[in-house]
């Protein structure tokens, strides 16, 4: 086993590139849990983006309509959870799952009987998100391989990260979010409708799930498959778990995942079996999840401690 | 107690009404008729002797995994796993039926089942663990858990334990349950199965497991206090439902297939978790749901080989029944309408 | 029409069936302190939330300067100038001083929250009331008292005329009810108005211009302060007349055998100020022991520990003599403990169960209730028929949840279980909170029939009067430390008090000369 061939510099782009859309369903599942909301839905919501984002780049033929439109599709099935949960007391797991298994089939639904396909579905006639084209890191060899061609949606997590950063803990609103995931009593006794801002945070969470899907679809392939997601969305629950929703945080999660995942691609270069690598991503954020927690319990415990 | 039964039953039944209606306008949308379709449905579940026997054969595993979520949900845990218990617990049943043939035909049968309900629960014992003792989110992990678990038996199935060919599939177990209804895969495996799910249902309602149970899923502080010791309740109850997962798979391998067939398990444990969830973990009305969902998922062949309509509309029916079926409160909320109308105030919560 | 600010007319306000106002009336002068007094249940707070727009009231009309209100929200009182500070905290834990006042209505530059700004406001209204409050600190940094002031200072900068007090003192020494009294003054001499809800007859007495008096959901009566005295206002709040000295009739002594001993435990607790450190104490068989404190002092980490729901981290439990340090609860039960906890809702009950459940969760293991596993039901309902008649719960169903009934009876509930059962010690943590008056005769007396039937009873109340009426002996718990163990007849609310906020006994005359000094 070369062992140069698989740490290299094209692995830090891969990590990257596996670990966008882990990021934004992290993302997704952050603003809700700001909240105290769990967002278990959050894998249900970033497929039927990804579906819609597809679909209608396919009919439209403008990658720009597909996102617009798959932000919207998440922001309905987040609205779908949102009045269940507020105001028809649904268990939020429940719903979560409801929606996850509705978008598994819906999608596969629409797939057979609008497009006409079954399994995969990838067609030229699909507009792609655009790759920014940096001319100028050409020279270098190193850079070049780095940051060139980065889809659009890669960039964007970036500046989406900063803004909600800046949102949740600089602005009234985000305040509001974080008081609301705290001691919704208190908030709504200084007169703040605090279902208002629950709604807000699960619609604005759909948003997100939805251009999650869409970056999936559109900028990390090119094609729809029947549950593509295959549990990124979980993925990015796991990381949120890890981040303790603060945007930054979760990111750590997200690279380790996916770094698991490209490492797992280059060893089945080298004949590892094709099932132990596709574990590997699971396997890994099932651990780093457990560790996580239970360095949370071993501060908590610490900081408790009558003997500190 | 007669009244809220009363109650529960019209509300399944206005829940697969509305789902049929949602469900009836997405097939007039794709521009098909829902007569058709809903006909083909019933005729794919009991148009023959053979459909029947599927039906029940699909009911059997279904049956199993629905009163497997259940038992763990009752604990207030979402054992989500029970997917991955079935395919290890098929594994490790078809490893036992394959190799140990120097036991005797019942005691080899007994082995199986043994080595399925061992793996089932082991394999749910850990993240039960996780959640009792560090508060790991037992969804986000035994989901994940799945994916392992489905790649493991698929590596094993397509290596170690192949028998070679194009199939994913191992060699053939020297033991087997009986057939009923040849030629469908109806088998024995069913009467186990409704013999254990009644004397589950008999165990929770008169054991002090039972009671534990329902205080420990309802409120957990105040089981700790009472001594009841909520973390083992929650362990054991999500080991019971790993090791009812593995025995559906066990019964998958010893009488529907006679081998390991990779992947043959995929959605069990999942339409088993719709099928509680819809009835809220009631485990009189789980089975009762779980022949319903059989029957759909039957009839969706049906539908398919009979219409234009893609059978992945059953699939869409059954979620929206799950998402109708959690808004609890869609029944307070009429109430609400009503009282406010003859102004009186608000039901509280 | 009038020079009442505020008026409510034949308020009722139901909430499905049960009724927690009858017949609310009540007015209000400009710049008065106005207090509504009544027992437990009586009606009050609930008559403030609705004036504070919290909730809607069945039938009734409340006015404001004349006008009006329908169908208003607690942000429109805000709007209008009234204010609440209620009895539980609105605070978030995890935010500051300055964010939790400035919460729903926070200052702004560009975007951005304007922390300089807000801070600046706040600290102007400390400085103008004297409220010593460190607005940079965490909510779950500050003291209780502290807390209090947050939330007055929340109800200032909202720009409040009118203050509801819902309870202020429950959690208060009776040396930090002094001094809320002076900012109350301040308040008042500011123009302020203010609405003080208590069920505690000295206090509202010392500082009430009127007084307004409220029984069992219904308006009784509003007098002026200067012409009522402490038996007519009790006589109005029950009913009948009650005797106000709470003195127990007859000291108990000579104990021999210890029942509970806990030694230089140390245990760790969610606040610094309420983890135990090195805390030792014994009960005999027989005596009430009695733990005083401020809530949030340790009380709740020290009978969860004894009840093996919290880890000891050092030091030793002992129950008649066998060690239970951190065992399971069922086996520190089956050692001879039983405990009545101080929340009832999440530890004592499961709403969600029935009475007769209830009655017998902790004792599942009795072979009358369970054999071979299986329970015997026909024993569980002879055992809650039994013990609903004894005990007097209402109502006499069984069956029935719960949730169903009100929190005097649900506590009822626990208290038969915990006492009914033969036992060495009986930990009674605030037994009677939240329970109204007729319910919390009864509990005292149970827990007194416990000590005479030989059983070591630690008292934990936040109640002075409860303490001092019950207790043979009394310690004082104070930021997870014994400061203080005498004998009843040695106690009295004002040493009591210094006890509770850290005090030494001639600390306060130290105090005053240091004061005199300053003066110089």
């Amino acid at each position: 086993m070369n062992w140069q061939n698989i740490f290299n510099a094209s692995l830090l782009y891969a990590t990257w590139r596996s670990a966008t859309p882990i990021i934004y369903a992290a993302l997704c599942a952050s603003i809700t849990q700001q909240a105290n909301i769990l967002n278990i839905g959050t894998e249900g919501i970033m497929l039927m983006g990804a579906f819609t984002a597809v679909s209608t780049s396919y009919l439209t033929g403008s990658w720009i309509l597909g996102v617009l439109a798959a932000m919207v599709a998440g922001m309905l099935m987040a609205f779908i959870m949102a009045i269940g949960n507020l105001e028809f007391s649904a268990d939020i797991t429940a719903i979560g799952m409801g929606i996850n298994l509705f978008a598994i089939a819906f999608t596969k639904f629409l797939l057979n009987s609008v497009l006409g396909k079954s399994g995969t579905f990838s067609d030229p006639a699909i507009d792609p998100i655009p790759r920014v084209s940096l001319p100028f890191l050409e020279g270098n060899e190193l850079m070049n391989r780095l940051f060139n061609n980065w889809a659009l949606t890669e960039w964007f997590v970036i500046v989406l990260i900063i803004i909600l950063t800046y949102v949740l803990y600089k602005t009234v609103w985000g305040l509001r979010v974080r008081s609301v995931g705290q001691h919704e009593v208190a908030v709504t006794s200084v007169g703040i409708n605090a279902k208002l801002i629950q709604y807000q945070v699960l619609l604005i969470s759909g948003v997100v799930g939805g251009l999650a899907g869409a970056h999936l679809s559109l900028g990390y392939s090119n094609l729809f498959t029947e549950n593509m997601t295959n549990q990124r969305g979980f993925m990015g629950v796991a990381a949120m778990f890890f981040g303790r929703a603060h945007p930054v945080q979760t990111v750590i999660g997200c690279l380790v995942f996916g770094l698991a995942d490209s490492i797992g691609a280059r060893l089945q270069a080298y004949g590892w079996p094709s099932q132990i690598v596709l574990m590997m991503p699971y396997i890994v954020t099932i651990i780093v999840l457990a560790i996580s927690m239970m360095n949370k319990k071993h501060r908590e415990n610490k900081v408790k401690s009558a003997l500190a | 107690m007669k009244t809220d039964n009363r109650a529960f039953i019209v509300r399944i039944l206005l829940t697969i009404t509305i789902s049929l209606v949602i469900g009836a306008f997405f097939i007039l949308l794709i521009g098909e008729s829902p007569i058709e379709a809903y006909i083909a449905l019933v005729k794919g579940a009991f148009g023959s002797k053979l459909r029947i026997g599927t039906t029940l054969a699909g009911f059997t595993p279904l049956l199993l995994t629905s009163v497997a979520f259940a038992v763990a949900a009752k604990a207030g845990a979402f054992n989500v796993g029970v997917e991955g218990a079935v395919f290890l617990g098929a594994l490790v049943a078809a490893y036992i039926g394959i190799n140990w043939t120097f036991l005797p035909k019942p005691i080899l049968l007994i082995a199986c089942f043994l080595g399925a309900i061992l793996t089932g629960a082991i394999w749910s014992l850990i993240p039960a663990l996780l959640k009792v003792y560090y508060n790991v989110n037992e969804v986000t992990v035994t989901i994940l858990a799945n994916s392992v678990a489905l790649y493991i038996t698929s590596y094993f199935v397509s290596g170690p334990m192949s028998a070679g060919g194009t199939v994913s599939q191992s060699h053939p177990v020297t033991v087997t349950l009986p057939k009923i209804m040849f030629p469908s895969n109806a088998n024995a495996g069913l009467f186990i199965a409704l013999a254990i799910t009644i004397c589950l249902h008999f165990y929770l309602k008169k054991s002090k497991y039972g009671i534990k149970l329902s205080f420990t899923g309802t409120n957990s502080l105040n089981a700790e206090y009472a001594g009841m010791n909520p973390k083992k309740v929650i362990i054991y109850s999500m080991m019971i439902s790993g090791a009812l997962g593995g025995i559906a798979g066990c019964i998958e391998v010893l009488g529907v297939h006679g081998v390991f067939l990779n992947n043959f398990a995929v959605g069990l444990g999942t339409n088993g978790m719709l099928a509680s969830l819809i009835v809220k973990n009631n485990l009189v009305a789980v089975p009762f749901m779980a022949f319903f969902l059989a029957t759909l998922n039957a009839g969706a062949m049906g539908i398919q080989q009979n219409t234009n309509v893609p059978k992945s509309i059953v699939d869409t029916i059954i979620a929206i029944f799950i998402l109708i079926a959690t808004m609890d409160g869609i029944i307070a909320y009429v109430k609400n309408r009503r009282l406010k109308k003859t102004n009186k105030t608000e039901v509280t919560r | 029409m009038s020079d009442y600010i505020i008026e409510m007319h034949n308020i009722t306000k139901e909430f499905g069936d049960i009724v927690a106002i009858s017949d609310g009336q009540f007015n209000l002068i400009e710049g008065e302190i106005h207090s509504l007094i009544g027992e437990n249940g009586a009606g009050k707070s609930t008559l403030m939330k609705l004036l504070f727009g919290m909730y809607e009231p069945t039938s009734g009309d409340i006015i404001y300067k004349g006008e009006k209100l329908t169908h208003h929200t607690p942000k429109e009182s805000i709007e209008l100038g009234i204010g609440m500070v209620h009895q539980e905290f609105m605070l978030i834990d995890d935010l500051t001083v300055w964010e939790n006042v400035i919460l729903g209505s926070e200052p702004t530059k560009g975007f951005s929250i304007d922390a300089s700004k807000a801070k600046k406001e706040i600290q102007a209204y400390i400085d103008k009331y004297k409220l010593d409050v460190d607005l940079s600190k965490k909510i779950n940094q500050i003291s209780v008292g502290e807390a209090q002031r947050v939330e007055i200072i929340k109800v200032l900068s909202k720009g409040a005329d009118i203050i509801i007090l819902d309870e202020p003192t429950a959690v208060l020494t009776p040396q930090e009810v002094d001094s809320l009294f002076v900012i109350l003054q301040h308040l008042k001499d500011d123009g302020k108005t203010i609405v003080f809800i208590s069920h505690k007859m000295n206090e509202v007495l010392s500082i009430s211009d009127r007084i307004t008096v409220m029984r069992q959901a219904k308006y009784v009566d509003t007098i002026e302060n200067k012409n009522v005295t402490p038996t007519m206002l009790s006589q109005m709040m029950i009913g009948r007349e009650v005797f106000l000295d709470n003195k127990k009739t007859k000291p108990k002594e000579n104990f021999t055998e210890i029942g509970l001993k806990v030694e230089n435990v140390w245990v760790p607790g969610d606040k610094v100020i309420s983890k135990l450190k090195g805390v030792s104490l014994e009960v005999y068989k027989g005596e009430i022991l009695g733990v005083a404190g401020i809530d949030g002092n340790g009380q709740l980490e020290l009978e969860e520990a004894i009840a093996g729901l919290r880890k000891i981290e050092k030091g030793s439990v002992y129950i008649s003599k066998n060690e239970t340090t951190n065992k399971t609860p069922i086996e520190i039960r089956k050692k001879g403990l039983t405990y009545i906890p101080s929340n009832r809702n999440t530890r004592g009950l499961n709403r969600q169960m029935s009475i007769e459940t209830n009655l017998v969760s902790t004792i599942l293991d009795e072979e009358r209730f369970s054999k071979s596993g299986l329970i015997n039901f026909k024993a569980i309902k002879e055992n809650a028929l039994k013990l609903l008649e004894d005990f007097d719960i209402r109502p006499r169903n069984p069956e029935l949840l719960t949730s169903a009934q009100s929190g005097g009876n649900a506590q009822k509930v626990v208290v038969a279980r915990e006492i009914s059962h033969a036992s060495e010690v009986l930990i009674a943590s605030q037994p009677t909170r939240g329970v109204d008056i007729g319910a919390i005769e009864s509990i005292r007396s149970f827990v007194q029939s416990a000590s005479e039937n030989g059983v070591a009873v630690l008292l934990i109340s936040a109640d002075i009067n409860e303490i001092l009426s019950l207790s043979d002996r009394i310690i004082v718990m104070f930021e997870g430390e014994i400061v203080a163990n005498l004998k009843s007849s040695e106690a009295n609310e004002e040493n009591l008090g210094v006890y509770m906020m850290g005090g030494k006994l001639g600390g306060f005359a130290e105090l005053g000369e240091e004061l005199h000094n300053e003066d110089r």
